[in-house]
Parts: structure tokens; sequence; C-alpha cells
């Protein structure tokens, strides 16, 4: 059987794409994030109570008493976890992607319902949208407009399209022929029996299907926000990347509450909008004689007017807030050497990443840089510095585990060196189990440990070498078989395996937090099949050292010993998720001649 | 001139219909043409209605009437022949041409009532006038008019499904005259209704008719509706006429075993007439004598359900006379009793009557 490259193919295309059509790509990102950063300037700016009381009386409107009241209590509980402008972000990108997967998918839907050649061309489209995985057209989502919302916004709407168009199709098929034929019998041209009567009936039904859109939009977010779309999901994610199962329950419940928000609302959305859904809420409120008061709801207009009051009130203490604190400062006496320069850090949700990208985060405030970071996936991370979204970050380990990225970008990155090392792979058990030391001793031992080893993602390049290296190294392979899961599920299972003091080997690399946590065993690798340790080095783009000079001999130079790493690593699990800034800083209090060592100020 | 023409219609639907017509009208059978694939619905349908009548086309379900019927108004297109509306032919017209034809000249009246669930039974029933783009106003009167004419002023504020079936309908037939269309098509309007609404709506037709004085054409698989309402019935089988002419035609003289057996449960004593049964009264006896002796005088349209009651006390035929008073044939028991008992022979050897050898010579 030949191979049927067609994944070639689509890499050619991709990489086509990529050098012809750019200034589509950018278009598109500049319209796209133009729209996001509208929405979420409106949705994001108000004081969160008073927005939460704006949702409120939209739900009054659409729903009536009791969701209102259930809404603010829900809006004011996702500001009571902290999580507001995430929250509001990923709302804005729900509305962004929403809005424009039902621009494009009501009209295709109406299309495809009056014509059967589309209609059948249109379904396999749908089905590769509906089922392709989202990570397949992330990534090249990603090389084309970079790390940000967009890639997040595109592949939303890819995914949310689907049940758009099908809903519309299906909602305008359905209504009886009859009807249709009633409506040409009487002379209807085939635009107005569109408009006047398919299009009213089969609202219902549109509406469900915008429903559905806006619920699969929001279970993309976590996904989107691997590729630095923010919001809930980057916390989402990165709660589970670090086995924070406190937090990635809150990140969760608060999209839940946002989930059931939208979800409720634009099911009631239909009783405002379409004659049979309004004759229907007629009748119900009819017939409902006790509580009549749970079912009372306003007006439009006094709706809208309540909308308007408390939106001027939000916009009005949004300008006093503003001039009351306008000249705020982070620099801590330091030389202003960055003069306000932005920059942009991107990092994997990995303990050395974090810990070094906020400890230069600080590091670069307190020099007068205006610093912000995005957290991404690898591949995301690799492509967004080498479009020269992101200007550097500090996780890259080579030669061997970023080996891949290495090798496709190289050539548009510039490599500052490495700061820490050497690391290294290992295959580690807890030590309470005895008798095994070195890779070698497990060789007969595969009972023991069901004949598994715990692996992280099978993308890590480790998991390469680990398969094709060490377990023929040492004669393991048939007894052995590598599990591929995540480096969060390897953690947990390690976890559980260590309170049921039961055997387990995992792949673990150092430096990692586990040594710290646990009392585990490195098996010893006398084969040198692993190789030699790696380093961690300091990446960014390709100009990068004529845009920041100064900055670029400090990157250079940064070093961290093992103890000092450890030291930061600790202090920032023990400040939490979300103050990772401020543990770096603490941090930076008890070892102040670091900073003036890493980043000295000329002259 | 008559309101409205068929000539020589054939609809056939699936692959290369002109050719089908051509092998239909060379003598081919409907089911070889089935094993191509290609279905003849309707096959070289010719008939006229004259102003003012009821034609009512029946047939089993699958006979092809209701193709028939949607060839008449244009929505569906002919494969062959000819639609002559008031001598326009509708089958040369533009399909912005016939959306005009269609707005204000015919209208249709639907199975199931095809009433739109989301406006009133105002707006149901101004419809057509909106799609001719009446202004508000005289729309919404002339549609609150035509509700009046079918019974439902009061209720133009509700909404269709509200209204019981046979309400529906008025709706229906409401929108229907609200246009004033001079040529209305139903189709099977009343076999949804349970039959004592369907009764009623028969009723109200034929009242409604007397003053309106429409052009209807209508479509059903219910003989004695047909015989009820149609002025002319034309009964179809497999896409073709098999027989047009009166209710009495066909229930006298079927034309094949086909239409025999169809009016075989049909209450012929509702539908038979006196004048359609009577004998010549005997040589030699006077008008005058055969009056004196009869218990009952009637008219030649009187049903014979009537004549039972006067042949029950009575061994003497009854009298059938003229406008004049003439005597002009009797109907003795024994012959009312033959009637009744017979079953429907093709071609029934009869006295026949004068419109009876027009209608054969014509079909």
């Amino acid at each position: 059987m030949p191979r049927f490259s067609f994944g070639a193919w689509v890499e050619n295309a991709v990489d086509w794409l990529q050098s012809n059509l750019s200034w589509i790509f950018d278009a598109i990102k500049t319209v796209l994030g133009g729209m996001y950063d509208g929405v979420d300037a409106v949705l994001g700016g108000g004081e969160p109570l008073l927005m939460a009381a704006i949702f409120a009386v939209l739900a009054f409107w659409l729903r009536g008493v009791v969701p209102a009241v259930l809404t603010f209590v829900g809006f004011a509980l996702i500001d009571s976890l902290a999580l507001w402008d995430e929250a509001m972000a990923t709302l804005s990108l729900v509305v962004v992607a929403a809005v424009i997967t039902i621009v494009i998918a009501v009209p295709t839907g109406v299309w495809a319902a009056r014509n059967s050649k589309v209609s059948a061309t249109l379904r396999p489209v749908l089905d590769v949208m509906q089922t392709m995985p989202a990570f397949v057209y992330l990534i090249p989502g990603v090389m084309f407009f970079g790390v940000g919302v967009t890639p997040g916004v595109i592949a939303t709407i890819v995914f949310a399209m689907p049940p758009g168009v099908r809903m519309t199709e299906l909602g305008i098929r359905q209504v009886d022929g009859e009807l249709v034929e009633a409506a040409e019998a009487f002379g209807t041209t085939p635009k107005d029996t569109l408009t006047r009567v398919q299009l009213p009936l089969a609202l219902p039904t549109i509406m469900a299907g915008i429903n559905q859109v806006i619920m699969l939009a929001l279970s993309m977010v976590v996904i989107g926000g691997m590729a630095g779309a923010g919001g809930l999901g980057e916390k989402v994610y990165a709660a589970i990347t670090q086995l924070q199962v406190g937090l990635a329950a809150e990140s969760g419940i608060a999209v839940v509450i946002l989930a059931m928000y939208l979800d409720r609302m634009t099911g009631a959305l239909n009783e405002r909008v379409s004659p049979l859904g309004r004759r229907a809420a007629a009748k119900a409120a009819a017939s409902a004689r006790r509580m009549k008061f749970a079912h009372y709801k306003p007006g439009t207009a006094v709706a809208m007017i309540g909308v308007v009051v408390l939106a001027l009130v939000a916009g009005g203490l949004n300008m006093a807030g503003s001039g009351g604190s306008g000249a705020k400062s982070n620099q801590a006496g330091g030389g202003n050497v960055g003069k306000g320069q932005k920059i942009n850090l991107g990092y994997i949700p990995w303990d050395e990443g974090i810990a070094s990208t906020f400890l230069w985060k600080e590091i670069l405030e307190q020099r007068g840089y205006e610093a912000g970071v995005t957290q991404l996936d690898a591949g995301p991370l690799y492509s967004g510095v080498a479009r020269g979204d992101i200007d550097f970050q500090t996780d890259s380990w080579l030669p061997t585990t970023h080996k891949d990225y290495w090798d496709k970008y190289s050539d548009q990155l510039d490599d500052l060196g490495s700061w820490y090392g050497p690391t290294s792979l290992e295959l580690t058990v807890p030590s309470y189990v005895k008798g095994i030391d070195s890779l070698a001793d497990l060789k007969g031992q595969g009972k023991k440990f069901n004949g598994k080893i715990i692996g992280i993602e099978s993308s890590a390049g480790m998991m390469g070498t680990l398969n094709d290296k060490v377990l023929k190294a040492y004669g393991l392979e048939g007894e052995y078989k590598v599990v591929s899961s995540s480096t969060s599920s390897m953690l947990a299972e390690l976890n559980a395996s260590i309170k049921k003091k039961e055997p387990v080997v995992v792949t673990l690399w150092s430096p990692h937090w586990a040594y710290g946590k646990h009392d585990l065993k490195k098996l010893e690798d006398p084969k040198v099949a692993w190789g030699e340790g790696e380093q961690i080095h300091t990446v960014a783009k390709k100009d990068f050292a004529e845009d920041f000079p100064e900055l670029t001999g400090w990157l250079k130079d940064f070093k961290l010993s093992e103890a000092q790493l450890a030291s930061l690593e600790v202090e920032i699990q023990k400040g939490g998720a979300g103050k990772e800034k401020e543990s770096a800083r603490h941090w930076m209090d008890a070892n102040p001649d670091v900073v003036d060592e890493m980043a000295p100020v000329g002259g | 001139m008559s309101r409205l023409q068929a000539e020589h219609l054939y609809k056939v639907f699936g692959r290369r219909p002109d050719q089908a017509v051509r092998k239909l009208q060379d003598g081919t059978q409907r089911d070889e043409l089935r094993a191509d694939g290609t279905t003849a619905a309707v096959i070289d349908a010719s008939f006229t209605v004259e102003p003012g009548q009821i034609f009512v086309v029946m047939g089993l379900s699958g006979s092809g009437k209701s193709t028939l019927l949607r060839m008449l108004n244009g929505l569906l297109e002919p494969t062959a022949g000819r639609v002559l509306f008031d001598g326009q032919d509708l089958t040369a017209l533009s399909a912005r041409e016939l959306r005009g034809v269609r707005s204000s000249k015919i209208s249709m009246v639907f199975q199931h009532f095809a009433l739109f669930p989301h406006r009133s039974v105002l707006e149901n029933a101004g419809y057509g006038l909106e799609v001719q783009g009446v202004p508000r106003a005289e729309r919404e009167q002339r549609a609150a008019e035509a509700l009046q004419l079918t019974g439902l002023a009061g209720w133009e504020k509700s909404w269709p499904d509200e209204l019981s079936g046979g309400m529906q309908q008025r709706v229906g037939l409401a929108r229907a005259l609200a246009t004033d269309a001079d040529l209305l098509l139903m189709d099977e309007s009343f076999s949804a209704l349970d039959p004592l609404i369907r009764r009623d709506m028969q009723d109200q037709l034929l009242e409604l008719q007397k003053r309106l004085k429409k052009t209807i054409v209508f479509i059903t698989h219910d003989l004695n509706e047909a015989m009820r309402l149609g002025d002319r019935i034309a009964v179809m089988r497999d896409g073709e006429i098999v027989q047009q002419g009166t209710a009495e035609d066909i229930l006298v003289r079927p034309s094949d075993d086909y239409v025999a057996s169809f009016i075989q449960d049909v209450d012929r004593s509702r539908v038979l007439t006196a004048g359609s049964i009577m004998e010549a009264p005997e040589e030699g006896r006077s008008d005058k004598d055969l009056l004196a002796e009869a218990p009952a005088t009637v008219s030649a349209e009187t049903p014979i359900a009537e004549l039972f009651t006067p042949c029950s006390t009575s061994g003497v035929a009854v009298a059938v006379t003229d406008a004049g008073g003439g005597v002009i044939g009797v109907v003795p028991r024994t012959r009312l009793l033959a009637v009744l008992g017979e079953e429907p022979q093709v071609e029934d050897v009869l006295p026949a009557q004068g419109e009876a050898e027009a209608v054969k010579a014509s079909a």
C-alpha cells in the first residue's frame, strides 16, 4: 500500500498561504482583534456589580424576577472569585465569535434549504468542521494569525458554525409545505415567501441553533486559552497543567455560570423575537394563576431604559475612576531604562517557565518597561515568537525536548543562551519502591508496574526518546508499554499511587517541584540512553537585539542556580495562582542583589 | 366564453418528460413508463368550466387530481397542453405575470387549511390583499367582510390554533374570497373535517355560491360530496379523466366498470331524480286521469327519496309533471324499487334524456 501523503500537501499549503497571503490574515486579524477589543472594552470596562446588574436587567426582561436575582448572584460570585476580568474576556470572545458565526451560518442555512445541491455540498464540510479536533486547525491558526484572540475566535467560529447552519436549514425545510404552497398560490414572490412565511415559522428552530452556537463557542474557550486567547480558558488550562484542582474548579464554575446565563437567555430570546414564541409566552402567562408577580416581565422599553441608566452610571464611574488614579507607577526607584517600551513575554505553564517569566516581568517593570505576559502551549509559543508577536520566552529546552520546534523555526529565532542547566530527563519511582534504583533494574519487574510507564503528552520530545532509545537500551520494550497522557494526568496518577503506596513508574524531569513535594527516586541511567542533560534557553524573536539592545545583554547574562530557582518556585507555589508577580517581588525583596546583577543599570 | 379551459394537459414527473408525453400520445400505457422511472401524473386532460359553475374533479388518491388542480393556477407547469383562463393562456405567462394572476384572479383553498400560524385570523384572511399591496385600512376592511361572509365575524383577533377545524377552513375560504378572485380552486377542502361539519360547509358553500356566482373547481375523493356540489363532475383514474358529466349521468350511465364500482355506495335515492327514472305513461290515458289517480305529483327534479311515502301508500304510479303541469312520465312502485335494487351497469339502458345525449356526444 503506497503512503498517501495528504499531510505533506497540507503542510505545503499552509506554508504557501503563510508566505503569500499574509496580508489577508493580517486584515482578518485586525478586524477580529478590533471587534474583540471593542466588546471587551464595553463588557470589561464597567464596575463588576453594575455590569452584573445590567445582566440581571436583561434576565428580568427575558425571563422574570427569579432568574434576574440568580443572574445577579451568579455574576457577583464570579467577581468574588476574582475572575471578573477573565470572565468578561471570555464573554467578549464568545460574543464576537457567536455574532460572526450567526451572520455567516443563517444565510448559509437559508441557501442550503433552498438548494439541495448546496445542501449536499455543505454537509461533508460541516461534518469536518464539527468533528476535526480543534488542535488540528488551532496551530495553523496561530501560524496565520499569531497568538492571541484571533486564532481562538477563528477556531471557535469553525467549531460553532455547523449547528447554526444545520438548524437554519432544518427549520426552513420543516415549514409545512402546504403553507409555502399557499403563499405561492396567492402570488407571493420567493423572497417574500422566505421573509413572511418561512423565516418567521423557522425562527424557533433557528433560535435553538443560535443557542447551540453560543454554547459550543463557550465550550471552545478552554482550547482557545492554549493559543493565548486569555480569559477563563487560560485560567482553566493553567490550573490543570499545574494540578491546581481548586483554581480549576473556580474557573470552571465561572464558565458554568456564563454558560447557564447565555443558555437561558438565548433560549428565552425566542419568546421575544418570534411571533410563535410570543404567542406561547402569552398563553403561558395567561394560564399561570398563582405567583403572578414571579412571572412578571418588564416591557422591552422599560428594560431598555434600565440597561441604559445602569450603563451610564457605569460609564460615569469609570470616567471618575480613571481621572483619580492617573499617575500610577510601578517603578521602584531604579533607572528607567525601558522608557515605557512595550515588551511581550510568552510562557508555557511549566514551573520554571512561570517562575522565570514573572521574575523578568517584575524586573522589566522596575526598569521602566511595560511587560505583558501570555500563557501558551509550546506549539503556539514557538510560532508566536517566530512571528514576532512574542518578544522573548525563557523556557526553551534544548537540544532535545523542543528539538522539533527549534528545527522548524530556528531561522526565525534568536537564541540568547542558556540560563539554567543541565537539566535531566528520567524515569522516576517513589522511594518506597525498593530494589529498583536504575533503569536496568526495571527488567523483569513489569508485573509490579502492570507493564505500564506513565508518560506525558505524546508530543513531548522525551516521549520519543523514551520509546526510541531508552526502552531499547535496557531491553524493556515489549515488557513495558508507555502510556501517553498529559503532564497533569501523570502527576495525578503519581499522586494517587503514592497515597495508596502502590508501585508506579513515571516520566519526569529536573527541575520539577514534584521532587520537593514527594519523596521520589530518579532511576540511574548508566548507559546514558536519555542523553546528556539539556539546557534551558532564552529564545527571542529575530531582530530582538536591535529593538532591545540593553535587555539583550541582560538576558544573555541571565543565570539561575538550582537553589535560586528552587526557592523562587517555592515562593510562587506558596503565593498561589494569580499572585505570581507579587510572589516574584517577594523573592526579589529577599534576594535584593540578584536584580542588580540580572539587570545592571548602566553608568 | 368559458371561464376556464384545459386543453390536453399532461404532467409527467421524472426524466425526459417531453419524450414520455410523445409516447403517451402514441398510445403507450402509463405502467410501461413507470418501469423507466417516469411517472405520468396527468394524461391528456381536457375540460371546460363555465362561469358560475362548480366543476368537481373526483378520484382516489394518486389519480392525479391534485396535480391537475395545480396546473390550473401554474403552481405546476404542464408538461404539455394549455390552460386558458378567460381566454388568456396561463402556460405562456412569465413567472411574474403568473404571480399577478394568482394574487388577484385565482385563489385557492387547501385540504389542511394552510393557515399561517403566526398571523391572526384577520391577517390570514387579508393575506392575498397584502400580497397585492392593498393599503392596510382597506385590506382589513375587506378581510373582515370576507370573514363575515363565511360566518366568522367577531373572530378577527383570534389565532388559527384557537379555532375548530371547520372554523379554520372558513378562514381559508375567507382568505380565498377576500381577493375577489373569479376562480376558486378547492383542493379536498372539506376532506379533513368531521362528517357533520363537512356537510355544514358544503351547505354553506352552496349558499355562498348562490350569492357570489364564483367559478369553482373542487377536488374530492368523496363521491357523495361530488354529487352534492358538482354542476359537472369529472372522474379521474390513473391520471386520465374517464368520465365527465352531471351527477346523474355518472350515476345512471357509468362509462366503465371502474366508475360503476365507484358509485356503488352512493345513496342513489338522494341523487337520482324522478325525471331520470320515470317511465312513459300508458298509451291512451289522458293527463287528467293520470293526475287524478296518482297519490302525488312531483317535478322532474324531485329526488326519488321523496317518492317513497306516496308509493308505499298506493299501488298507482306517481305522476311527474313539467312546469306547465303537463304529465311527462310516471314512476310506478315497481320501477322505484327496481332502480334502488339494481347495480349500476355500464351504459345502463334507460331512456336517454336530452342533456345526457349532449354530454355523451361531447365526451
